[in-house]
C-alpha cells in the first residue's frame, strides 16, 4: 500500500495498527491530486488501447474498407510537434505495421496495473516511432518501431450528399447485429420510410448449401433511431465483420453512431465522435445491377440475390499538400474495378469526410520531446476489388419448386397477432 | 402438416432454450418429433455417430402457452423433422428478452421452423426478429427409426455423482486415454477407470445410492436381487462420448442415473421437472 506522500509522518504513529494505517492511507489516497491524475492517465490509456484493438480487428480484412481514427490534440496530456521537420510542413505521415503496435497495447489489465504514463514520440530523422511506457517502481519500457513514410490514404466520402442517414446509440446497432452469428460475413441493410431492416446475406455458391442456411431478419421502426432520414429506399449489402470491432468500440464509449448511405453500390459510412476523437469506417457495398430502380418492394421476405458483374470500389484520395478547405465537388464518382483491374486513384479534388482539426497552439509543454498523434493510415490497396462477383447462373425460385415438400405455411407472413381461427388438432 | 406454438413466459423460454442448447452440444443433427402432447428430440444410434443414441422428451404444456399441430394424417398425428439444434439454439438465444416467441413450421426457400419474436423497445412499435431454421421433413416410412428406446435389461442402476465433479474428472482423464471404464455395483459404489501402458487412474465414488426400480423394471425376473451387491458391473466406452454428454449439461437435474448392462451399454438418464433426457453409449471392446 503506497502512501502518496512521504511527508505523511503521522501515519507512522506507533499507536496505529497496520490495518488502521492502511485504512487511513486509502482515504488520503482518494483525496490526493496525484491519485486523480493517475486515474485520468489510466482512462486515456484505456481509450488508446481500445482504439488500437478495434483497428486491428478492422484491418484484418483490408479490402473494401477504410478506417480512420482521428485523435484531437485534446485527447493527449501533452501534444506538440517539433519546430523543424524535414518535410517542411506540419503534418507527418507515416505508417506502422499493425502487428508491431498491437502487442504493446494488448493486455489492458497489465497496463492498468502497472503503466502510469505512455509517451509516443516520432523522430523523423531516424525513421522511428518511440513508444514509452513509464511504469510503476521506476520501470520504463521503450519500444522503437520503424515507420515508413506514406501518403495517408483516406477514403473520401461526401456524407452530406447521402440521401439516407440514421443516427442511433451504439447500443442499438449492437443489439441489431447481435442477432447474427459471429461468422456472418455480409449483411443487407434495407431502408424504407416505414422501417429499417437487416438480414443476412449469403453469396451464391452451391445451391443446396444456400438452401440449408439459416436466414435471419430483423426490423425496426424509424422511431427507435435518434435521427432518421430516408431520401431513397435502398438495400445495401456490406461486410458485417468489418463493422463489429467499430461497434464494440463505440458501445464501450457510449457514443452515438451515424450511418450515411445511398443506393446499392455506393459506399456506406459509419462514424462516431466525441470531444477528443473521431472515428469512421467507410465500407463498399455490393452493386445490385439487376435492380436499376432505387426502390425495393417493402417487406420482401427473402432477399433477391443481386447478380453483380463487378463490385463497387471506394474512391480514395491521397492527401495533397493543402486539403484543409472542403471544396465544392460533384457527387462522389464511383469506380467500378474489374477483377483484374488495377487501382485507380482520383485526383484529390474531392471532399474529405472529416474536417481537419487545427492544431491548437501552446497546448503541450514545450520542453517535452516532440510528440505527435499517430494517424493510422488506410491501406494503399483500398481501391482494389472488394467482393467477389456473384455467380450469374443462380435461379432461386426454380430450385425451390422442384423439391417435394410436405409442409405448408402455418400462417401468413404478416400475421403476428396469432390468428387461431383454424381449429386446433386436439 | 401444421405446427404453431407460442411461448410468452420468460422462464419457459429460458428453460426451452437451455434444453435445446444442451441437445446441440450432444449432436449436430437430430430428429424433432412433434405430437399433440410432447416434443421429442431423437438421435438414433447409427454407426456414423458412434452408435450413440439419445432420447429427450419435453411436455409441451410446460413450455408453450399456445400449441397447435396437425400431423401428417389423422391416424399419424405427428410431425417428424430433421433439424440442426444449434441453429435453433442460436436463434432462441438472441431473443431471450422477447415479449413473445412464436415457433411455426413454414415453407420459405425450403421447409423451415420459423422463430419469430417481438422484442420490447422504448418506442411504441416492437422490434421484430425472424429466424428461419431450415428443416427436413422425415417421411412416414422412416418413422420407425425414431421410436422411444426400450429400457435396457440393465445389470446395475446407480445414481450419478454431481455432474460437475464427473465432468472435471473425465476432462482430465481424456488427456490420458481414449477409453474409460465405468463400473458400478448395487452398493452405491461407482468407479471411473482409465488404463494405459504407463499409468492407470481410478476415481472412486461411494454412497451414491441405487434407484429402486423394483422387480418389474428389471426384466430378468428378479435375478438382480440375487446379484452380489459388491460385484461390479462394467462397460468400456469412448471417453469423448461421455465427455460430450457431461459438457452439455447446463442445469442440475433433479435426478441423474446410470444403468449399466455389463460390457454392452451405458444408459444415462437425466430427469428434470419437465424434461427427461436419455443417452445411450455403447460399450467398446
Amino acid at each position: 500500500m503506497v502512501c502518496p506522500d512521504e511527508n505523511m509522518l503521522w501515519v507512522q504513529h506507533p499507536a496505529l495498527t497496520a490495518g488502521q494505517r492502511r485504512y487511513l492511507c486509502s482515504i488520503a489516497n482518494v483525496y490526493s491530486t496525484e491519485h486523480m491524475r493517475r486515474q485520468m492517465k489510466q482512462h486515456y490509456l484505456n481509450v488508446l488501447h481500445t482504439c488500437v484493438q478495434a483497428e486491428s480487428h478492422l484491418q484484418k480484412e483490408i479490402w473494401g474498407s477504410s478506417t480512420c481514427f482521428l485523435f484531437s490534440p485534446l485527447f493527449f496530456q501533452h501534444y506538440s510537434l517539433g519546430s523543424a521537420s524535414e518535410q517542411g510542413n506540419e503534418t507527418i505521415k507515416c505508417k506502422l505495421v499493425m502487428k508491431s503496435v498491437l502487442p504493446l497495447f494488448r493486455c489492458l489489465t497489465s497496463i492498468e496495473r502497472s503503466v502510469e504514463c505512455c509517451q509516443i514520440s516520432l523522430s523523423a530523422s531516424s525513421d522511428r516511432v518511440i513508444i514509452q511506457f513509464f511504469c510503476r517502481h521506476g520501470i520504463t519500457k521503450t519500444h522503437n518501431l520503424r515507420f515508413q513514410e506514406s501518403e495517408a490514404l483516406q477514403a473520401v466520402f461526401a456524407s452530406h450528399l447521402c440521401p439516407n442517414v440514421v443516427k442511433a446509440p451504439a447500443r442499438l446497432l449492437g443489439d441489431m447485429v447481435m442477432h447474427f452469428p459471429a461468422s456472418q460475413e455480409e449483411i443487407t441493410l434495407s431502408m424504407t420510410p416505414l422501417r429499417v431492416s437487416l438480414r443476412n446475406y449469403y453469396e451464391g455458391g452451391n445451391v443446396t448449401d444456400h438452401m440449408r442456411m439459416m436466414y435471419t431478419e430483423m426490423s425496426l421502426h424509424p422511431d427507435e433511431f435518434d435521427y432518421f432520414q430516408v431520401g431513397m429506399e435502398s438495400d445495401i449489402t456490406f461486410c458485417l465483420k468489418e463493422l463489429r470491432g467499430f461497434l464494440s468500440f463505440a458501445e464501450s464509449h457510449c457514443l452515438p453512431v451515424s450511418v450515411h448511405f445511398g443506393a446499392a453500390g455506393k459506399p456506406v459510412c459509419f462514424s462516431m465522435e466525441d470531444m477528443v476523437l473521431e472515428a469512421t469506417v467507410v465500407l463498399a457495398t455490393l452493386i445490385d445491377s439487376e435492380n436499376s430502380g432505387p426502390s425495393q418492394p417493402i417487406g420482401t421476405p427473402v432477399s433477391t440475390t443481386p447478380r453483380c458483374a463487378d463490385a463497387a470500389a471506394l474512391t480514395v484520395v491521397s492527401h495533397g499538400a493543402d486539403s484543409t478547405k472542403p471544396q465544392d465537388t460533384p457527387a462522389v464518382t464511383e469506380l467500378i474495378a474489374s477483377s483484374q483491374g488495377s487501382p485507380t486513384i482520383n485526383p484529390p479534388a474531392l471532399i474529405q469526410l472529416l474536417p481537419q482539426t487545427d492544431n491548437p497552439d501552446g497546448l503541450g509543454a514545450p520542453e517535452e520531446a516532440c510528440a505527435s498523434a499517430i494517424t493510422t493510415p488506410a491501406s494503399t490497396m483500398i481501391c482494389s476489388l472488394l467482393f467477389r462477383a456473384l455467380a450469374s447462373e443462380q435461379d432461386d425460385d426454380g430450385c425451390a419448386a422442384r423439391l417435394p415438400v410436405l409442409a405448408c405455411y402455418s400462417d401468413t407472413e404478416e400475421d403476428m397477432e396469432g390468428d387461431y381461427t383454424r381449429s386446433p388438432s386436439l | 402438416m401444421k405446427f404453431r406454438g407460442k411461448i410468452i413466459d420468460v422462464a419457459c423460454l429460458n428453460h426451452f432454450t437451455r434444453v435445446i442448447t444442451t441437445i446441440s452440444k450432444l449432436t449436430k443433427m437430430c430428429v424433432l418429433r412433434l405430437t399433440p402432447d410432447n416434443l421429442f428430440f431423437v438421435l438414433s444410434g447409427k454407426v456414423a455417430n458412434g452408435g450413440v443414441s439419445m432420447w429427450c422428451e419435453l411436455s409441451q404444456a410446460n413450455f408453450f402457452d399456445e400449441y397447435q399441430m396437425e400431423g401428417v394424417s389423422s391416424e399419424d398425428n405427428e410431425i417428424c423433422l430433421e433439424v440442426t439444434p444449434e441453429n435453433l439454439s442460436r436463434a432462441l438465444k438472441t431473443v431471450q428478452n422477447a415479449k413473445a416467441v412464436k415457433v411455426k413450421l413454414t415453407k420459405k426457400h425450403c421447409p423451415c421452423l420459423t422463430i419469430a419474436a417481438e422484442l420490447p423497445t422504448l418506442s411504441s412499435v416492437s422490434r421484430v426478429v425472424t429466424h428461419d431454421v431450415p428443416v427436413d421433413v422425415i417421411p412416414r416410412r422412416l418413422w420407425h427409426e425414431f421410436k422411444e428406446p426400450n429400457m435396457p435389461d440393465f445389470d446395475v442402476s446407480i445414481y450419478l455423482p454431481p455432474l460437475k465433479t464427473m465432468k472435471n474428472i473425465v476432462d482430465r482423464m481424456k488427456n490420458l486415454s481414449n477409453f474409460l471404464v465405468i463400473e458400478a455395483n448395487l452398493n452405491g459404489e461407482m468407479n471411473l477407470k482409465i488404463e494405459t501402458d504407463l499409468v492407470s487412474v481410478t476415481t472412486h465414488f461411494k454412497d451414491l445410492g441405487n434407484p429402486p426400480w423394483g422387480d418389474d423394471a428389471s426384466q430378468d425376473g428378479g435375478a438382480s436381487q440375487s446379484r452380489d451387491p459388491e460385484a461390479m458391473v462394467e462397460a468400456r466406452v469412448d471417453i469423448r462420448r461421455l465427455q460430450q454428454f457431461l459438457m452439455g449439461q447446463q442445469v442440475n437435474p433433479s435426478k441423474a442415473m446410470c444403468n449399466i448392462v455389463h460390457q454392452r451399454v451405458v444408459h444415462l438418464i437425466l430427469l428434470h421437472e419437465d424434461v427427461s433426457l436419455q443417452y445411450f453409449i455403447p460399450a467398446v471392446a
